[in-house]
């Protein structure tokens, strides 16, 4: 029960988060100087257009008249129309953000497996050259921005190599699957479309480790030093002295406490993800929702930034709700623990 | 620990079966596909794979014939569509649509005589009726190319199911020429998907939503997919009235990037045929190099303007302008551009049709430039009045020239500052007086080959607060004669009254005439004919990506 | 637990030991003391690049398109850029910005941050602190570099601005770390007694509370040094940052981009300059981290 009203307590929180927030971003995208009415219909259009445009976007109004009809079109799904692309934002984030999310979630498989698969692989042989290797190698994948690695990646890979496609997610002669989650991967498999599939695999490989890389770093440290210290605790001695075989202590005791640390980074670095993957889609080209965010930001696209910022918001926090579920079914303190306040 | 071992096993068979796969799909590595023998086989040749004609353009791009104007909506507007009349590469127009016409004495009224049979991608035919109505449209929607017809048209009706009747409220020596921009869209499809309510009343929004991504036209290609940031495919329409390559491309696809590493791996993938034209020189050097692709480079009546605010000082002062127009090195800059290229002679590029070739042409004289600048009132406090350059960072190359110019005013003390500022914040900001920079430099092309067309565009009052003006020359005279010279008819008189125009611009000094731009397009020349590259040119923006004249027999 | 208010008035010889004995935790670890040394080199050729630097001139108004697109030799080290400027005097200015970035962020951050953390953690329970978390937690629920990117592209693009978006987005890390220490705190002893003792708000929170806190604010504003500059450079780089011809190393690696891979200097060079910068104050953080977390043992 206490676990419910937890969770409870998050959910609500986080309504009031993005109320909140909601008001910055549209503060943000209110203040800009100009007249982006101006800007969407074409350089030469008459005064008549702009004005008729202005008005069908309450540009003249009070700023909290026109937070009013913003908030009220987007509880219904309705961002506003986008002056690049000229249709709804809502079509556009619907249209981009599937390969922004498919991304992000290869990107992130990598960073939970490779990181703690890593991690405990430097765990285990600690203090030994694979693991100062290791170490190393993930330090500078910390450091190092995701960016610095994309063009990297495409420079060796993708030019001098010649190994892997640099830009989109399909080659040209391969024909997409039908639309069904808008991830490609998924899709193709659903449809069975193998050669889809593996193609659209192999376009994911570049940006999704280069994207990774961080977030992998990141969770071999996490995942090694909690392991490492896990390793020395009492609970771990006496299981050995009982006479439980190497394995299924690894398995039993170790990998489910130290797991919780690295699960609850997870959540973090998955939103880090999302927040480079703005660099990484462009250098790419990858049709995602932070290509689309950039471009539109370039171009002072007052309701596409307010889209593309809203819907990170909004998968920010449910990524960290979700986290805290799954850490808190994980670990009984936490659930058990009091909550502030009390 | 076993279930460590499983896992890993599992990710590197996994990787390994991807790998594999990947090399076996045709798509990921290229293989050069074995030219077919010319000598009759023994066994009959495999069917013809379809060839596609992929060009990458600087998105975005608008599909809709009362919206689109700049240079990837013109490339697709005129596959999409066909027009009344077509262009010549000498700079004319021929019959297309509309097999003749009249015009009545005053000049005020124009009748086409329609070609029967021409049929829209959906089967109805086109009539005279589609004219009046994508006529009407453009001039009620305002946008894209409406600018040439707004203030002239005055109506157009169809007389008959083949007779259409345009009312001028003035003589216009340029109407018949400017019709290459009215796109004919089928009236049935895009009144039957119109969406209301919207901004024209009954109309609702007149069918713009649907024309943002389909097409209501009879063009020689017509849209098959639309993801409209990514690109635009269309295919062949093989029920259209006018005569294809013999190898025109089963499908065209206009890719939106302009990328130069992109376009180098498609390049060298055969990936792509035709490269877009603000390519850096350093990146069609090297796309020359891969074998198979040539760079194909042709006059395109584009001029490179440093335009300078005739209203602001320092530039406000004639003297100011002459001496900059005198200290700038217009052979430098003309080195840093493809072999080839030209100084500008006057604000008109040479090859456009009314070109003055006695105008007069600054060339860098440092001693004139000191003469002109101590007889300017800001000579003594040059060091308080900078002049802000700004250059559009979506043509990185441009940060070249505004370094140059910086360089070359520093020789005679004026203090130059260097602004790169995007292609958006350049169209807001010349729309005002006040916020317009001392020079904006921008290229700027004739939408139709005539001086006079250009010249309205670009030093007329009306244009003042547009993009394609940021001098703000506001004078009388000047747009007295300029609308007179383009309501001449007879041609020999208005190429007269363009001359005169070119040599009272020159006077004024309101703007540094760079270089004629040469269009540059990295293609495949092995599998592709390409007719700009051989010198068969269209000087109309747009028209030379008109895929139903270029034969592709590749890769 | 008060140990910190009276080491002001050790003699010198204690304070000579303390400094040693931190000297000795910090320089454990031979990483922290590379990161030492590299962020001494950048600060260094940052503040001297105008006699450091090969050939001063090009990190300004400079052209020379005659040794364009040079590859490095011995003339220019790490080759010239299109217009003909040396690649590596540029990035010792660059140095320049990314440090002014980092450090003018840092300084407009931190006070506000901190001081709205200490007064929420110490009025637990009442709206002030409501109000005060509330805020905080708006501002971070999306990530830095989206909220950073939304503010910059509504001003107009240069430094100044960046920094400004980056400083206003940032405060929010510093009220959690200090609102989470200062509620620990406020209900220990010595907090108790001063308050019983009639010490006044303003004494107990500035005198009290953050003493006790300056630790961790340390080591992350060490830390934050190198996700502040990675942030500039980032934001540089998608064209909202330091604007060309100045010289911002995030600024070169877009420009160097659009001629990958035959003139690879142009970017790559500015390219490991960001990774070793971000290295160094990486590695310093870390150093510092072990320093002052084991004092608290």
């Amino acid at each position: 029960m206490r676990f419910i009203t937890f969770i409870a307590r998050r959910v609500v929180h986080s309504i009031f988060v993005l109320l909140g927030l909601s008001i910055v971003i549209f503060i943000i995208s209110r203040i800009m100087p100009g007249n982006p009415a101006r800007m969407a219909v074409g350089p030469r259009a008459p005064q008549y257009v702009i004005d008729e445009l202005s008005r069908q976007m309450h540009l003249d109004e009070p700023l909290h008249v026109q937070y009013y009809y913003w908030l009220r079109d987007a509880l219904h799904g309705d961002l506003g129309m986008s002056l690049v692309t000229r249709r709804p934002v809502a079509d556009d984030m619907k249209e981009f953000f599937p390969a922004t999310l498919e991304l992000t979630l290869f990107a992130g498989f990598i960073m939970a497996g490779g990181g703690i698969f890593i991690g405990i692989l430097s765990a285990r042989h600690k203090d030994k050259w694979i693991d100062n290797l290791l170490r190393i190698v993930s330090y500078l994948g910390v450091v190092t921005p995701s960016f610095i690695f994309a063009i990297f990646f495409l420079l060796l890979f993708g030019m001098a190599l010649n190994w892997m496609p640099t830009m989109g997610r399909l080659s040209p002669g391969v024909s997409p699957p039908p639309t069904i989650t808008g991830l490609i991967t998924v899709d193709s498999l659903l449809s069975g479309n193998l050669t889809a599939f593996f193609d659209a695999l192999w376009h994911l490989i570049l940006p999704g480790i280069a994207l990774a890389m961080g977030g992998l770093a990141q969770e071999s440290r996490i995942t090694r030093s909690t392991m490492s210290d896990n390793l020395t605790k009492d609970y771990i001695a006496s299981a050995r002295s009982l006479g439980i075989p190497e394995g299924v202590i690894m398995r039993k005791f170790l990998l489910k406490p130290s797991l919780i640390p690295t699960i609850s980074i997870l959540g973090l670095d998955f939103a880090g993800t999302m927040a480079n993957a703005f660099l990484v889609e462009v250098i790419f080209n990858w049709p995602g929702s932070s290509r689309y965010g950039i471009n539109t930001m370039l171009r002072k696209d007052l309701n596409a930034i307010a889209g593309v910022v809203l819907t990170m918001g909004v998968v920010f926090i449910v990524v960290n709700i979700v986290v805290d579920i799954v850490v808190g079914l994980l670990d009984p303190r936490i659930r058990l623990a009091p909550q502030r306040g009390e | 620990m076993r279930t460590l071992r499983v896992l890993s096993a599992m990710m590197v068979l996994a990787l390994l079966v991807g790998l594999v796969a990947s090399c076996a799909s045709p798509a990921a590595t290229p293989t050069p596909t074995p030219r077919p023998a010319a000598e009759a086989t023994p066994t009959p040749p495999p069917p013809p794979e379809k060839t596609i004609l992929r060009i990458t353009f600087s998105w975005p791009t608008y599909i809709d014939p009362a919206v689109g104007s700049d240079f990837s909506s013109s490339s697709s507007l005129c596959n999409l569509y066909d027009t009344l009349v077509f262009p010549t590469t000498e700079g004319g127009v021929v019959p297309n649509v509309a097999e003749s016409w009249e015009t009545s004495a005053d000049g005020l009224t124009w009748t086409f005589h329609l070609e029967k049979g021409i049929k829209f991608h959906n089967g109805s035919e086109l009539m005279a009726s589609d004219v009046a109505f994508s006529m009407n449209r453009m001039l009620e929607i305002g946008e894209g190319y409406a600018y040439v017809f707004l203030g002239t048209v005055e109506s157009a009706t169809a007389l008959d199911d083949y007779t259409v009747q345009f009312k001028l409220a003035k003589p216009s020596g340029i109407f018949l020429i400017s019709l290459v921009r009215l796109y004919i869209a089928d009236e049935e499809q895009v009144m039957a998907n119109v969406v209301t309510p919207g901004p024209y009343g009954d109309k609702g929004d007149y069918g713009k939503e649907w024309l943002l991504t389909h097409d209501a036209g009879s063009g020689p290609y017509k849209v098959k997919e639309f993801p409209l940031e990514e690109y635009l495919l269309m295919e062949k329409y093989d029920g259209w009235f006018g005569t294809f390559h013999p190898n025109a491309p089963d499908e065209a696809k206009f890719i939106a990037t302009t990328e130069p590493a992109t376009i180098r791996t498609l390049m060298s993938r055969k990936e792509l045929e035709i490269s877009d034209q603000w390519q850096p020189v350093e990146a069609l050097e090297a796309l020359g190099k891969i074998e198979g692709v040539d760079v194909a480079a042709f006059p395109s009546l584009t001029e490179f303007y440093y335009m300078v605010h005739t209203k602001k000082a320092p530039t406000d002062d004639i003297h100011f302008r002459r001496a900059m127009a005198w200290a700038f090195d217009y052979d430098a800059a003309v080195a840093l551009e493809w072999p080839g290229t030209q100084q500008s002679q006057g604000p008109v590029p040479a090859l456009c049709a009314g070109h003055n070739p006695d105008v007069f042409v600054f060339h860098r004289d440092l001693d004139k430039a000191r003469e002109e600048l101590a007889q300017s009132q800001y000579a003594d406090q040059l060091d308080q009045y900078p002049v802000e350059v700004h250059w559009i960072t979506d043509v990185p190359a441009e940060e070249k020239w505004a370094l140059l110019f910086q360089a070359n005013m520093a020789d005679i003390g004026i203090d130059v500052e260097v602004v790169g500022t995007p292609w958006t914040a350049v169209v807001e900001e010349t729309a005002d007086i006040e916020t317009s920079p001392h020079i904006v430099t921008i290229y700027v092309s004739t939408d139709f080959p005539e001086a006079g067309s250009l010249l309205k565009v670009r030093y007329h009052s009306d244009a003042a607060p547009t993009w394609s003006q940021n001098e703000w020359l506001l004078d009388d005279e000047l747009d007295a004669m300029i609308d007179d010279s383009l309501s001449t008819v007879d041609q020999k008189e208005r190429y007269a009254k363009y001359y005169a125009l070119q040599d009272y611009i020159m006077d004024l000094c309101p703007s540094l005439f760079l270089y004629d731009q040469i269009q540059k397009h990295a293609y495949q020349s092995a599998y592709v004919d390409f007719p700009a590259a051989r010198g068969e040119v269209i000087p109309l923006m747009g028209l030379n990506m008109f895929a139903a004249r270029i034969g592709v027999t590749g890769p | 637990m008060t140990v910190q208010a009276k080491s002001l008035a050790l003699p010198k010889s204690k304070i000579m030991e303390n400094l040693g004995r931190s000297w000795y935790k910090f320089s454990r670890n031979p990483m922290s003391i590379v990161g030492l040394c590299t962020v001494l080199l950048v600060v260094f050729l940052a503040v001297f690049a105008p006699l450091v630097a090969p050939y001063p001139r090009h990190a300004g108004k400079f052209v020379d398109f005659a040794n364009a697109s040079l590859p490095p030799c011995r003339r220019y080290l790490f080759g010239t850029d299109v217009m003909g400027r040396d690649i590596l005097s540029r990035i010792f200015f660059g140095f320049r910005f990314s440090l002014t970035m980092g450090v003018v962020v840092l300084s407009l951050v931190v006070p506000p941050g901190v001081t709205l953390g200490l007064v929420a953690g110490y009025n637990q329970g009442t709206w002030i602190e409501t109000v005060i978390m509330r805020i905080t937690d708006i501002f971070l629920a999306v990530p830095p570099l989206v909220l950073a990117l939304a503010i910059c592209s509504v001003l107009t693009p240069n430094l100044f601005n960046a920094m400004i978006a980056v400083s206003l987005m940032w405060w929010p890390w510093y009220t959690r770390l200090v609102y989470g220490l200062a509620s620990t705190l406020r209900n220990e002893f010595f907090v108790n007694s001063a308050e019983v003792l009639g010490a006044s708000k303003f004494h107990i929170i500035f005198k009290e509370i953050l003493p006790n806190c300056i630790s961790p604010i340390f080591t992350k504003m060490s830390l934050d040094m190198a996700w502040v500059i990675l942030l500039g450079a980032s934001l540089s780089f998608v064209g909202l940052g330091v604007q060309p011809p100045k010289p911002g190393l995030g600024t070169m690696v877009a420009g160097g981009r659009n001629y990958l891979p035959e003139q690879w200097w142009i970017a790559v060079f500015p390219a490991l300059a960001i990774v070793v910068v971000v290295l160094g104050f990486n590695l310093l953080g870390d150093g510092l981290r072990d320093m002052l977390a084991a004092e608290e043992v």
